[in-house]
């Protein structure tokens, strides 16, 4: 007789939230899934047909029959790859994602999902995980993947020696001395301080599962439990995979997955992919700018999904600089910012607008306020009583860097023209993307772009906090430290529950809107752009591929 | 009999006397009246565009990406700009002013374009003329020293100077200049090289003149139908610098425009608005034309002049 599995004392408490209509849907079963809660129980909690759930984020119901066979061909730059801890590009991920995999699946719809893990389970205090990992799934080499593979790849990702982001993600473990084997195929996770991001926080592009052998050179040893090989891998050239027989996920025809025979990425610019699809030689690119977007949406071939995101660029201000240590310019500039106008110009109107603060509504905790109106009378005012207080003329002169990369320039120069009113005379300073990067912590006002994280507090912590000593965090580019702040954010992470995490979350908000550092205009869209014969694709907002399940009608 | 009337000058001064010459050899050319008025055409919408355009250059004030009309005749660009404006406002840079400083705002008239290939000129032509007419180590020296700078590729020269210099309209000035010197400089070693043999440089010689004076009174001059027509090449070359410039960070910084950024930019957006792209690139290519018909002109009408 199985046993019924438990159901954690927080998704109870959650069931109970929905009912009472304080938390929504999207929330509920994502933070219930999180709590290892699985995804038809949850949408059975929810009161919606489990029938209708997804049980994997890349394989939805395809529509009219199967069929195998074919290359699907995408522009992407083939970067350099050593070691899958240490990968800072989505490019690479998406390489190696093909034969590596993840022990979960966060997807586009924010819920994750067990992958190489059968289950997890969280305690009630939510500081111990532990992690049932599937039985019976081979790595390309014939090797049976258990949990000595998995221990293996925590100790690479919180190795310092290996250079890992991870490192910094999983922080609440203490090194290995967190990490349990329990048996073959279940390790447990003793956090030092309770967690409920940890299942997200396992899909993190750089924790593909290594193979307990793993040297530290990927390419030269490209062992996984993933659904293509690799065949070739040319840095700045090609890379190309085909298709595992023995892959253990299972088809919807009842045979092994992958549908597709071989996928191909060819190391083009983005110019030169939209030409390439255009042209009929490649079946879809990477990461569309707007541009991309704007030339191809009315091509016949092509699908288009979008996605929103919790990407952005910000409008970020140094306050320990002149003029912006004063909350009246910084203000006064938000206030400068023609969100609509920035937005439509700059990203073709495909996103959603945004407070100035580092909170998206794509992330579960979010709180909803009103979006501040374009106000250069506003503002002008504000800078008036500045500049009269230190004896200036208006308009005030301030320079803005950032780089000439996806829309930078373009919010760049409409800021300028919106700010103009409020008494801001903008010097733009553009230059090509490595030159920004190399100063972009540096610049006193910047543009930066920031990427999707799924998590609400994710970004905060490596941009708008201080380090144990008190100095701001490495990539803390404003310099902000904000006490009340700092101490709201500790809060945010550890409460569990939804309702009082989303005030936390709303009160963080209107911290940054008041007197934080960043102006933000809009959260963007992101676009998977393919040819039509291919089903099943996802559209990921962080570019993540799902290819596993994709296939090519014939 | 009017023997007082004062019969008036049949010659004019010497400046007039000489400009009614060289316009007399202009119109005789028919390829260097068309090239003059295709310049002219730009530097009337120069002078026009300093005082006058039909909207505001920088103003997002239409939609983004608009097809001709009316109200613009040209478009818009990817920011709600009229483009005509910006096509108009952009000649200034290449013909009409350089700007020494933004703060305090020192204008010095003579395009970004135009001073680049004038420096270019000056330091190619000194350098070449020293090695061809000196020669032994004085030309290996040189010709190694330029050759070496010729397989930097331009892009990697850009930033060197960028990194060194940072951005602005003198620093284009500056990168136009040691880009294009060495070729300015290999042409003019080859002209010398020629010129050198000549009898009149050995009666020059003869009569004990400078190095210094030879080079500049004899050889320079007697080079100076291919120099104008390489130089005339180069204003083409250093537009698409500036835009070049432009897409590195070193060039001129946004939203005043260039020819050369225009095309850039449009560049990002051909597909949704191919057209936009067509009146930076029309402007570049009628001006490089325009310049290079009245170089070829004026080089041929010299050529009979002196024979």
């Amino acid at each position: 007789m199985m046993s019924e599995p438990r159901i954690h004392p927080l998704a109870l408490t959650a069931v109970d939230k929905l009912q009472r209509g304080r938390i929504n849907r999207r929330e509920f079963l994502r933070y219930t899934t999180l709590l290892g809660v699985s995804v038809g129980t949850a949408y059975a909690l929810a009161g919606c047909a489990p029938a209708a759930a997804p049980a994997s984020v890349g394989a939805p119901a395809a529509a009219g029959g199967i069929t195998r066979g074919g290359t699907l061909r995408k522009g992407m730059l083939i970067q350099q790859i050593d070691h899958p801890a240490r990968l800072s590009w989505v490019e690479g991920s998406n390489a190696i994602r093909l034969v590596n995999e993840y022990l979960t699946e966060t997807g586009p719809d924010n819920i994750t999902r067990p992958s190489l893990l059968e289950s997890w389970e969280a305690s009630d205090d939510v500081k111990t995980w532990t992690l049932k990992l599937r039985q019976g799934i081979k790595f390309n080499n014939g090797d049976d993947l258990t949990a000595d593979d998995v221990l293996y790849s925590f100790s690479q990702w919180l190795d310092p020696e290996v250079g890992s982001s991870m490192l910094g993600l999983l922080s609440y473990l203490d090194g290995m001395n967190s990490v349990e084997k329990v048996d073959d195929y279940t390790i447990r996770l003793n956090l030092a301080s309770a967690n409920i991001g940890v299942p997200e926080h396992l899909f993190h592009y750089p924790a593909a599962i290594l193979h307990r052998d793993f040297q530290g050179d990927w390419v030269k040893q490209p062992i996984g439990t993933g659904a293509f090989t690799l065949v070739e891998y040319l840095e700045g050239e090609r890379a190309s995979f085909k298709a595992r027989t023995d892959y253990w996920q299972m088809g919807e025809d009842g045979s092994p997955l992958p549908y597709l025979d071989e996928i191909v990425f060819v190391s083009v610019d983005k110019d030169a992919s939209v030409a390439a699809i255009q042209g009929g030689q490649l079946d879809t690119l990477f990461k569309p700018r707007p541009s991309d977007f704007l030339a191809l949406k009315d091509n016949p071939d092509l699908q288009i999904q979008g996605v929103a995101t919790a990407n952005c660029f910000v409008v970020r201000m140094r306050v320990d600089q002149e003029p912006w240590n004063d909350n009246r310019v910084r203000t006064a500039l938000k206030m400068c910012q023609d969100r609509q106008k920035i937005l439509d110009l700059s990203y073709n109107g495909e996103g959603v607008l945004s407070l100035d603060a580092h909170f998206s509504p794509v992330h579960p905790a979010y709180a909803e306020r009103p979006i501040p109106a374009y106000d250069p009378e506003g503002a002008l005012a504000l800078l008036e009583e500045y500049a009269a207080e230190k004896g200036i003329q208006l308009p005030l002169q301030v320079t803005l860097s950032t780089k000439n990369d996806l829309s930078e320039p373009e919010i760049a120069q409409t800021l300028r023209e919106s700010a103009a009113a409020g008494g801001f005379d903008i010097t733009l300073d553009i230059t090509e993307p490595n030159g920004y990067w190399d100063r972009w912590t540096e610049v006193p006002l910047g543009i930066t772009i920031w990427a999707h994280r799924s998590l609400d507090t994710m970004v905060p912590p490596l941009a708008y906090i201080a380090d144990a000593d008190g100095n701001p965090v490495p990539w803390n580019e404003t310099r902000w430290v904000d006490a009340e702040f700092s101490e709201k954010l500790r809060q945010a992470e550890l409460t569990l529950d939804i309702e009082a995490r989303r005030e936390i979350i709303g009160e963080l908000e209107d911290i940054m809107q008041e007197r934080g550092p960043i102006g933000n205009s809009y959260w963007t869209n992101e676009w998977e752009i393919i040819r039509k014969e291919f089903q099943n694709v996802i559209a990921h907002p962080a570019n993540f591929d799902f290819y596993y399940s994709v296939w090519k009608q014939q | 009999m009017n023997s007082t009337t004062l019969s008036p000058p049949t010659q004019p001064p010497g400046l007039l006397r000489k400009l009614a010459n060289i316009l007399s050899i202009l119109l005789g050319s028919r390829t260097a009246v068309t090239g003059l008025a295709v310049v002219l055409f730009w530097l009337g919408i120069g002078l026009l565009s300093l005082v006058w355009t039909p909207h505001p250059p920088n103003a997002q004030a239409f939609d983004a990406n608009l097809p001709p009309t009316s109200t613009n005749w040209m478009g818009t660009d990817h920011l709600g700009r009229d483009i005509w404006s910006r096509v108009m406002a952009g000649t200034q840079v290449v013909l009409l002013k350089t700007r020494l400083s933004t703060d305090p705002q020192v204008v010095v008239p003579g395009g970004v374009a135009l001073w680049g290939v004038i420096g270019a000129v000056v330091v190619g032509g000194l350098l070449g003329v020293n090695a061809g007419y000196r020669g032994g180590r004085v030309d290996q020296a040189i010709m190694q020293l330029l050759d070496a700078l010729i397989a930097f590729p331009v892009i990697v020269l850009y930033l060197v100077i960028v990194t060194a210099l940072g951005s602005g309209d003198v620093v284009v000035v500056l990168a136009i200049t040691i880009t294009g010197a060495p070729g300015v400089a290999r042409l003019v070693r080859g002209l010398t090289l020629d010129i050198k043999t000549r009898e009149y440089i050995r009666a020059a010689e003869t009569r004990g003149e400078s190095a210094n004076y030879i080079m500049l009174r004899e050889i320079l001059p007697n080079a100076r139908g291919p120099i104008l027509v390489d130089a005339m090449l180069r204003v083409g070359y250093a537009i698409f610098a500036i835009g070049t410039l432009g897409f590195l960070g070193l060039g001129l910084p946004p939203p005043d425009p260039d020819w050369g950024s225009m095309v850039n930019d449009a560049r990002k957006y051909i597909y949704a608005n191919p057209i936009a792209i067509l009146w930076p690139a029309l402007a570049i290519a009628t001006l490089v034309i325009g310049v290079n018909l009245f170089a070829d002109g004026l080089r041929e009408e010299l050529t009979r002049y002196q024979q």
